[in-house]
């Protein structure tokens, strides 16, 4: 390159190339913006309200443990819409606008691409959507009871409530490189997310295979796997957790392949 | 054309078929080193077709493409490292400024010193006019300023080939104007490969030019030899007085191949076409103004690039339909 000498090139070789670049644009779109406080004000909102319903709207003093069980299943599902919101145009929407063409016109490779977005959204869904809320609802659940959650138990928790969400931003990541509408993408997502219930009603092995008992027993029985960590049960599969995120892992690699083959 | 002159672009019989439709057929095109090249042709000629296969962005269905001597489909990244590209309608990152965006492609090219990175940021920000927007959001830029930055991306890493496709499309003459003096600027740094519509932009910058239609390869060659046009040369002369006396003369000549008549303001107005310009060069007028007619007008014919285009894409001789 002429007149460059004061510069020092980019050396990274391989499917490594621009992953750097792209993951701190990527990072940019989440905390350089609105958007980290906007999530963040929504799912604090939402849980909030709903865990202050629970704690201070009855004069008697709620179980610290039950709260907790609750306040999982909440949090393991709605965000899960968020992310479904947030990532249906994550691929298909820079496919559309032109962008993901201009960015592949400069040294940076398509996987890096791909994983750039998984990387930053994931931070970006795990700090927002599971981490902020839960802070607030430790906090206010100690206050209110007195009953401090058991935080080793709660972190394990919060992680299975993560996986569950990553388990929609993998599978919506997929579908973005497989499909170029925004409409098609979150109609199977978020239907799958709706329907997993009914779903697993109608076909039970499904139950080891959706993400549906990390968060939520199907039954009176809390078998699901993050309120069973939360206790300190053992009445859940742990093979789940290696299903789950085998599966988004698989739906990453299903991403990345057919994105290497699409034209812009 | 200097034969040992490298080529920056060489593609060989280069294809591209989208389902049924031929976008691209057998292409055979050489650009030279630090040669502005003017990529010619009407909409669908397969000219965005044709950059996307250099960049990588799409695959080809037959033939090859090599830049720097590189592969297109096995060295892309390595390519896109030494190339600035300007997308016909330049999409960025809306949430980004124009300084963030200039920084974001630096940033893919260079890892520092910062201080470098940010003076070249500067620089490209004051060529081409974004100084005093520089760090307002992309969202709130209009079109023209969007072309300006993307012209700016497009070169913030020093590129030894810069490849525009349309650069001049959204901008108003006096932006027209600062692209193409950016253009010629950047000659002796870089190689200009560049598609548009607007003629008379290739014909002020380009050396080369190549025109395409339908995906095929029409005419290729430097600007100069194209703009003799496929008539060869021809004189303009408007006569008065005995004009067939002076025909006959003309036309005894064996360096005349022919005259076309016509009127002009109740003059005679021929077109006399030469096989051997410097012959009519030295001959022609000296022939006339001894015969027995008076010549109130002489002149070479000068042709625009848009005559060849259109007689190119029209196959017409006389550039019309």
């Amino acid at each position: 390159m002429a007149g460059n000498s004061a510069m020092q090139l980019v050396n990274e070789r391989g499917w490594r190339r621009g992953l750097g670049s792209m993951l701190k644009s990527e990072l940019s779109r989440w905390w350089k913006t609105r958007m980290w406080w906007v999530q963040c004000l929504i799912w604090v909102g939402i849980l909030g309200f709903i865990l202050s319903a629970i704690l201070f709207s009855s004069p008697d003093v709620p179980p610290s443990g039950e709260v907790g069980v609750v306040y999982i299943g909440l949090s393991g599902f709605f965000p899960a819409v968020g992310v479904v919101i947030i990532m249906q145009g994550v691929v298909v929407g820079e496919k559309k606008s032109g962008t993901a063409a201009w960015v592949l016109s400069k040294p940076i490779t398509r996987p890096a691409f791909i994983l750039s977005k998984v990387i930053a959204n994931g931070l970006g869904v795990l700090a927002t959507m599971v981490i902020v809320p839960a802070v607030l609802a430790y906090t206010l659940t100690a206050i209110r009871t007195g009953d401090p959650w058991n935080l080793p138990r709660f972190l394990a928790a919060l992680s299975v409530i993560f996986l569950g969400h990553f388990f929609f931003l993998s599978l919506s990541l997929m579908l973005g490189t497989l499909f170029s509408s925004r409409g098609a993408v979150i109609s199977i997502t978020l239907g799958l997310l709706l329907m997993q219930q009914t779903l697993i009603g109608w076909l039970p092995f499904l139950g080891n295979m959706l993400p549906w008992k990390l968060v939520i027993p199907i039954g009176q029985q809390v078998d699901a796997v993050a309120p069973c960590l939360f206790l300190g049960t053992h009445n859940y599969s742990p093979t789940l957790i290696a299903v789950i995120a085998l599966e988004s892992l698989l739906f990453v690699g299903i991403g990345l392949w057919r994105f290497s083959r699409e034209e812009f | 054309m200097n034969i040992s002159t490298p080529y920056v672009i060489e593609t060989q019989g280069l294809s591209k078929t989208y389902k049924k439709v031929q976008a691209l057929r057998s292409l055979d095109l050489k650009v030279q080193q630090n040669s502005i090249f003017g990529f010619l042709g009407p909409n669908g000629a397969g000219k965005t077709t044709t950059i996307k296969l250099m960049l990588g962005l799409i695959r080809p269905t037959g033939g090859s493409a090599t830049v720097f001597g590189m592969d297109c489909i096995r060295q892309s990244v390595e390519i896109r490292a030494r190339i600035g590209y300007l997308p016909q309608e330049p999409h960025f990152y809306e949430y980004m400024t124009a300084r963030e965006t200039l920084r974001f492609v630096a940033s893919c090219f260079f890892k520092g010193p910062k201080k470098a990175i940010e003076a070249r940021i500067d620089e490209m920000l004051e060529m081409v006019d974004l100084t005093g927007k520089a760090d307002r959001p992309i969202k709130t830029f209009s079109g023209g300023e969007r072309q300006r930055l993307g012209i700016a991306q497009a070169e913030v890493n020093y590129s030894d080939l810069l490849i525009l496709d349309e650069p001049a499309a959204s901008l108003d003459p006096l932006g027209r104007r600062d692209v193409l003096e950016v253009m010629s600027k950047l000659r002796k740094y870089t190689t200009v490969f560049y598609s548009t519509h607007i003629l008379d932009d290739v014909q002020r910058v380009s050396d080369t030019v190549v025109i395409l239609d339908k995906g095929q390869l029409e005419a290729q060659g430097p600007i100069e030899a194209l703009l003799v046009g496929s008539e060869g040369v021809v004189y303009i002369v408007h006569l008065k007085g005995e004009v067939e006396v002076a025909r006959k003369q003309v036309l005894a000549q064996p360096w005349v191949s022919g005259i076309i008549d016509g009127q002009h303001n109740g003059e005679s107005a021929w077109q006399v076409s030469v096989s051997d310009a410097q012959a009519a060069e030295a001959g022609l007028l000296k022939l006339l103004v001894n015969g027995p007619v008076v010549v109130t007008e002489f002149s070479r014919k000068q042709y625009e690039l848009e005559d060849v285009f259109m007689q190119v894409i029209e196959g017409d001789q006389n550039g019309r339909k």
